[in-house]
């Protein structure tokens, strides 16, 4: 999170790392499709606030001006646009990719505690989360309120991808999108960003998107789908499977967990009663839709208008990259998308932290350390540590 | 296909063609033996825009004459609102032919009215399904493009057979998916026509409609100032300058352009909001309209999704309605 309290040597330092990784690596910010008609945004160190509606003919355009300017972030637009630089009500929509974010700060894991820490919102000092849910205090300036940063390990990482798996079987399955037509990408911090290339997708509007958020993530199914109805005096139901059968999608889902099929009227029946009638199955169901649903951010994937990281480019909340999965089972987050350089620097450690990058497990107590410049830029962008 | 399908859906291209074909001319419109076209084309407005389906459904020749007929003299009435009604009166009669050939007519007559039907006019590819013969599939995109603007729960794509990119949808399903657009494709035929020099006796029969039924369709004017108390409440808090939810923005906005009010003026609506400035709004309010974006024009919400936002304020004078949008209708009956 790199803002306006970062110390100036620690945003001398980033630059430095950044401007070397697109000095060095030009040909690994990927070239979006239609690089003209998109919206380029960006953020830079120590300011807030985020620069929009550029545009760039090509993208050795861009490599050179990610150089000279060196952003701590850089965007693009999903959509494509007649007039990429107008104001967005002018710009004309010619369409977005749609796009998935599974991030693993949603998905509510039991081991985040164990490595995630608190910074002090005035100060920045920095301590480990602690066990029991204290009022926040800072040991160094007595400020009240805190962030908390997270460092994900393994199981995180594991537990994303799961989800990635999950949205990708819904996709090729129920959707039946082409498995050529989805990219997947680490975002470059804690989750994972997939795209569907897929021109009938591409122009749905906002409504269908959402449509589509809840059908993913399990969101809106109704008992009658499955062929549960309410009589007409509230708790009683009657078992009527619909005209089309549940030999498919989320019918099936729920058929197979239910253990039932178009058959089973009467062992249906006596499920919805051992639930307790209609309205308790209801809320059975519901919780069952959600648990098999993927936990995707529903805003971003109905948001026709945003800005993305763009691939290929540093996630300034971290220092790594965010790269293609071409392989999502062996892909490591923190060898392979940690691409800075590795030259010696020195830094001051605020609390001490335990992470592991390019397959090596760094765990620092002292106050000060000597770290490759991957590792040292990964806690500055973290906010536990400052360049010395 | 064949002639009797062009007697029930004589809005597709080739009932045009065969008019061109049978070198038909205006001017034979004033020949005593078309007296019967004209006057069931007058029936078949006069019904259609009291909200009910013509159900007459004769020879080809004869339905597409009066169809054509039809269309040419709510064109020269002239009265947007009525030809609205009777777009959707169309819509709502071939969607009745629609909904029973697809439950009745054979596989190859099916698949020729998907071709001609969906395909040709809306651009939606529809199959047999293969599973089940009462069964259709739709490609998914095809199918939020669409369902996606309907509010019924069981239209969300969660409630819906999904396999492999297409939704499984019966009959009745299938023909409700393009219902609204059969009643614009007839909107905007209309609409698009230029007419020649009519025969007096069209003319005469135009006008003793408008005057007959103009007046059904006046209050819009009349009773503008006399809105549904949910209206009411918003333009009252947006013209102290207090700040309206997004959602009573919205419905200030679809009812002020269900009544027929000019972009120009909904804009000015909005210029004592503390965050107002024209141009946004202005975007808003086309988007709206159906002038921008998606081109979809929004409804007004229901009376039900106002209560639930508490943005009802409903009187007596609400009993009955289920839209803001009937508020005035109802009252102007009286």
């Amino acid at each position: 999170m790199i803002e306006e309290k970062v110390l100036a040597s620690s945003v001398v330092l980033l630059r430095s790392c950044f401007r070397e990784y697109y000095f060095r690596s030009t040909k690994t910010v990927e070239e979006p499709a239609k690089i003209e008609k998109r919206e380029i945004g960006y953020t830079r160190f120590g300011q807030s606030g985020m620069v929009r509606h550029l545009s760039f003919g090509s993208i050795r355009e861009l490599a050179a001006f990610l150089i000279k300017e060196v952003p701590s972030d850089v965007y693009c637009s999903n959509a494509c646009y007649r007039f990429p630089t107008y104001a967005m009500q002018e710009k004309q929509w010619l369409g977005a990719e749609m796009i998935f974010d599974i991030d693993g700060k949603d998905l509510n894991l039991p081991c985040v505690p164990s490595h995630s820490y608190l910074l002090c919102v005035s100060c920045r000092a920095s301590a480990p989360v602690q066990e029991g849910k204290k009022p926040y205090s800072c040991h160094s300036c007595g400020g009240q309120k805190a962030e908390v940063v997270s460092i994900p390990c393994g199981k995180c990482v594991e537990s994303s991808k799961n989800e990635v798996r999950k949205l990708i079987a819904f996709l090729t399955g129920d959707l039946g999108i082409n498995q050529d037509s989805i990219r997947v990408y680490f975002s470059g911090n804690n989750g994972f960003h997939i795209y569907i290339d897929d021109p009938a997708y591409s122009l749905l509007e906002p409504f269908a998107r959402s449509d589509i958020v809840g059908y993913l993530s399990g969101m809106g199914l109704m008992a009658e789908s499955i062929g549960v109805r309410k009589n007409n005096t509230g708790n009683l139901s009657i078992i009527k499977f619909p005209r089309g059968g549940i030999a498919y999608g989320w019918r099936n889902r729920i058929a197979q967990k239910l253990r039932i099929d178009a058959g089973s009227v009467i062992k249906l029946r006596n499920i919805v009663d051992q639930k307790g009638g209609y309205p308790s199955f209801k809320v059975e169901l519901d919780r069952m839709a959600k648990e098999m649903g993927v936990r995707i951010d529903p805003q971003v994937t109905t948001d026709i208008h945003r800005v993305f990281r763009m691939p290929g480019t540093l996630n300034s909340k971290s220092g790594l990259s965010k790269v293609k999965c071409t392989d999502l089972d062996s892909f490591d987050p923190f060898l392979d998308a940690c691409l800075l350089g590795d030259n010696k620097v020195s830094v001051k450690i605020k609390t001490p932290v335990k992470f592991k990058l390019r397959h090596k497990n760094y765990n620092i107590s002292k106050e000060t350390a000597e770290l490759p410049a991957f590792a040292a830029i990964y806690l500055i962008c973290k906010g536990l540590a400052e360049a010395y | 296909m064949g002639t009797g399908d062009l007697a029930k859906y004589p809005f597709l291209g080739e009932a045009g063609d065969y008019l061109r074909q049978s070198g038909f001319d205006w001017e034979e419109l004033g020949r005593p033996d078309m007296k019967d076209i004209i006057d069931r084309a007058v029936e078949r407005i006069e019904i259609g825009s009291a909200g009910d389906i013509y159900d007459k459904l004769g020879r080809y020749e004869v339905e597409i004459l009066t169809f054509i007929v039809s269309l040419i003299m709510i064109k020269s009435v002239g009265l947007d609102p009525l030809l609205k009604k009777y777009a959707l009166a169309e819509a709502r009669r071939a969607e009745r032919f629609l909904t029973d050939d697809l439950r009745k007519q054979s596989e190859t007559q099916k698949r020729s009215l998907f071709a001609k039907i969906f395909d040709d006019l809306f651009g939606v590819k529809i199959d047999l399904a293969e599973e089940d013969p009462r069964l259709f599939k739709v490609r998914v995109t095809d199918y939020l493009a669409r369902s996606s603007h309907f509010h019924e729960q069981e239209w969300k794509l969660i409630n819906r057979l999904v396999n492999k990119g297409y939704v499984y949808l019966d009959a009745d399903e299938t023909v409700r998916l393009v219902r609204n657009e059969l009643s614009v494709l007839i909107y905007d035929k209309v609409k698009a026509m230029t007419l020649p020099t009519l025969p007096p006796v069209i003319t005469d029969k135009a006008n003793a409609l408008r005057t007959k039924l103009g007046p059904r369709y006046e209050y819009r004017s009349h009773t503008a100032s006399d809105y549904p108390p949910c209206v009411k409440h918003a333009l009252e808090v947006m013209n102290k300058g207090d700040n309206l939810p997004h959602s009573a923005r919205l419905m200030l906005a679809t009812y002020m352009l269900a009544i027929g009010k000019p972009v120009d003026q909904i804009v000015a609506l909005f210029q004592n909001a503390p965050d107002f400035n024209e141009k946004i709004t202005r975007y808003q309010v086309e988007h709206l309209a159906g002038m921008k974006g998606s081109m979809t024009k929004y409804s007004v919400p229901s009376c039900e999704k106002l209560r639930n936002e508490n943005l009802c304020f409903a009187t007596e004078e609400c009993a009955g309605i289920i839209n803001p949008v009937q508020f005035g209708r109802k009252k102007s009956k009286k």
